[in-house]
């Protein structure tokens, strides 16, 4: 065929390519892109005194001086890798368990650990406080037999984490089921027939297949944990608190936008900076 | 030296007897093939050896040794499935050395053996081939030489070629047969193709809902079929469904004297062993159809009542479509209550 053929039907193409991919991209664009842009913008072009305006990093110097900000900044650091570091295991039980286990049992668990994502986290939140809470039914259990009452961890920084935890359990537990799904039962036998138990073939056959699924369950909520909102506002102590409720009191009580948005700036690199390392590191086992 | 010997084996999937009162002894060696039509329980038999089910009763033992309890990492067999089930993340080399580094030998070992047994399965400097880069049949020949490189008492293979095509099936199996028979190992081998258990087998266990039909060589299985099942299932096979009489055998206006006493029968009549002539009247059937095969021909031939049976005959010229003709079988079997009470060989 000549080349002014394919040249010819490429072009032809284009247009039509293009005006599918348009809405979309003009979306993102207009509800994404551009709010990063404008928020960046202003956190950087400050008001002067003469009413003008002018470059200037005075927000972001508040920031990362002010002890209190960065205490905030750790505390989200903190639920998020905690919350991390027990999703995983947890989640990686459940999903070896229904990956392998059949049967009424099994129908169960998985209705069980699915549950939680069509409770509203408000309801969640109540609940917990209803079940752990001062006076909630664990104390009042405890105390019907005589024991001295709980901590609470409601309004410690336990709080959200618990909160959170659970609330993340349906999505990373489905990720890693679909992540599981493509070993197959043969693999896995074939591993046993060679002298393999339970525990190397985890190591060694599942483990390996399954990297990419838990970098991406990690980075889903990783993500969302980073920039929680309701069960670190209702569950969280007071100060100090989480980005999310952090950013909403400086935003709606402090009435100061500009120092929210350098917040919620930063709130957005370290996501990103998130975001990049899981394309990285996925990228990286597509090669492998 | 390995013996396998299963005695009285079930396994029940809730209301499904998928192994009823299974037993066998394989001698040392000796290549035993499990054939049946797909369901009948080969493969459920097979995993319950390898220790990939627990048998529901019954037990198995290799060269005496109890192993119906003993989880499959422990156990002396070494089994090839039929989708390869190789470790896709790891090259040739790592799908072999994994057992044998589990069992903690010095790499030089594992280095010599591995290398022994590529070669052994003609795939010498594959090692660091990832599995994705070879063929269907490489990639079986991989798995047969991963269960081989631990030197496993019992080689069990469930269909390990049914997803090949049939030539490549062909070269593998005499491969297999070779291999099995200079290494002397005792084997089961599964699988659905007849023309598979007569080529490979010292021994062939016709299998049926889970039960056995014939435990027999090939020779003996196809010659002497014990059920009508059998007859039907190895080889191309009349079976027409009739009943004796006075000594004869009738259906449809087609007769045979056989020796048997009277009562339903079922006569078993293989295409090549039976003759057919030109009837001088009316004759028992007629041509249906004549199909060249250029060294032979088949007729096939319909009885009074539609009942069509084959016949395979020297010479295809002689026989047109609406002839009238009479059947003389020259070798058959009778059949009553599923077991063979009369056979005769005019050879
Ligand atoms: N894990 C299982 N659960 C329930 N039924 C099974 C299971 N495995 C096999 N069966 C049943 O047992 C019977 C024998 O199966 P199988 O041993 O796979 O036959 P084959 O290998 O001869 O085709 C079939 O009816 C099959 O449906
Ligand atoms: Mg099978």
């Amino acid at each position: 065929m000549p080349a002014s053929d394919i040249v010819g039907r490429a072009r032809g193409r284009v247009p039509t390519g293009l005006l599918l991919v348009a809405p979309p991209v003009a979306l993102v664009c207009w509800m994404i892109i551009w709010p990063i842009f404008s928020a960046i913008a202003r956190t950087l072009w400050l008001p002067d005194p003469e009413g003008g305006r002018q470059l200037s990093v005075a927000t972001y110097t508040f920031f990362f001086t002010d002890s209190y900000s960065l205490n905030n900044l750790a505390i989200t650091l903190w639920t998020t890798g905690v919350c991390a570091a027990f999703l995983l295991p947890i989640c990686l039980s459940i999903a070896l368990y229904l990956r392998f286990a059949d049967g009424k049992l099994a129908a169960y668990v998985q209705g069980l650990a699915i549950f939680p994502m069509f409770v509203p986290s408000i309801i969640l939140s109540y609940a917990l406080i209803r079940v752990l809470g001062p006076n909630g039914t664990v104390d009042l259990l405890l105390n019907s037999v005589g024991l001295p009452k709980i901590n609470t961890p409601y309004l410690t920084p336990w709080g959200p984490v618990i909160g959170l935890v659970w609330d993340n359990i349906p999505i990373t537990v489905l990720i890693l089921l679909s992540g599981l799904g493509a070993v197959s039962d043969q693999s896995i036998e074939a591993a046993r027939d060679v002298g393999a138990n339970r525990r190397s073939v985890f190591w060694h056959i599942i483990l390996p297949r399954i990297t990419n699924s838990i970098l991406v369950a990690i980075s889903f909520t990783v993500l969302g944990i980073f920039s929680a909102f309701t069960l670190p506002y209702v569950l969280g102590p007071a100060a100090p608190e989480m980005m999310g409720p952090f950013m909403q009191r400086t935003f709606r009580d402090l009435n100061d936008p500009t120092t929210a948005i350098t917040q919620a700036v930063i709130t957005f690199c370290f996501c990103i900076a998130f975001g990049i390392f899981y394309v990285r590191s996925v990228a990286k086992n597509r090669k492998a | 030296m390995a013996v396998l010997d299963i005695r009285d084996v079930s396994k029940t999937f809730g209301s499904v007897h998928a192994v009823q009162r299974f037993n066998l002894t394989v001698a040392d060696g000796e290549l035993v093939c499990l054939l049946g039509p797909s369901g009948s329980g080969k493969s459920t038999l097979l995993r319950m050896i390898g220790g990939f089910e627990t048998a529901s009763g019954g037990q198995i033992t290799i060269d005496g040794e109890h192993v119906t309890r003993i989880p499959p990492e422990k156990r002396p067999t070494g089994m090839v499935f039929q989708s390869h089930a190789l470790w896709t993340h790891m090259n040739v080399f790592r799908n072999l050395a994994f057992g044998l580094k589990l069992r903690r030998l010095p790499r030089d070992e594992i280095r010599r053996r591995v290398e022994a047994v590529l070669d052994q399965v003609g795939l010498a400097g594959y090692g660091q081939r990832m599995t994705h880069q070879l063929s269907g049949g490489q990639q079986q020949r991989v798995a047969l030489a991963r269960s081989l490189v631990l030197e496993p008492k019992i080689l069990l293979l469930d269909e390990p070629f049914a997803s090949l095509d049939q030539h490549l099936r062909e070269r593998l199996r005499e491969e297999v047969r070779d291999l099995q028979q200079r290494l002397g190992i005792t084997t089961l081998f599964v699988t659905h193709g007849q023309d598979e258990a007569l080529a490979l087998a010292d021994r062939i266990v016709v299998m049926r809902d889970g039960r056995t039909e014939q435990i027999d060589p090939p020779d003996m299985v196809y010659r002497a079929p014990a059920t009508p099942f059998v007859a039907g299932f190895i080889g191309s096979m009349n079976l027409i469904d009739g009943a004796v009489q006075n000594g004869a055998f009738h259906h449809a206006g087609f007769t045979l004297a056989v020796p048997v006493a009277d009562g339903p029968a079922i006569l078993a009549v293989r295409p090549e062993a039976l003759d057919i002539v030109q009837a001088s009247a009316a004759g028992a059937a007629h041509v249906h159809r004549v199909t060249d095969f250029g060294a032979h021909a088949i007729v096939d031939i319909e009885l009074g009542d539609g009942v069509r049976l084959k016949s395979q005959v020297p010479d295809a010229r002689l026989w047109k479509a609406g002839m009238a003709i009479d059947l003389q079988p020259r070798a058959f079997a009778v059949y009553r209550d599923d077991v063979a009470i009369h056979r005769a060989d005019r050879a």
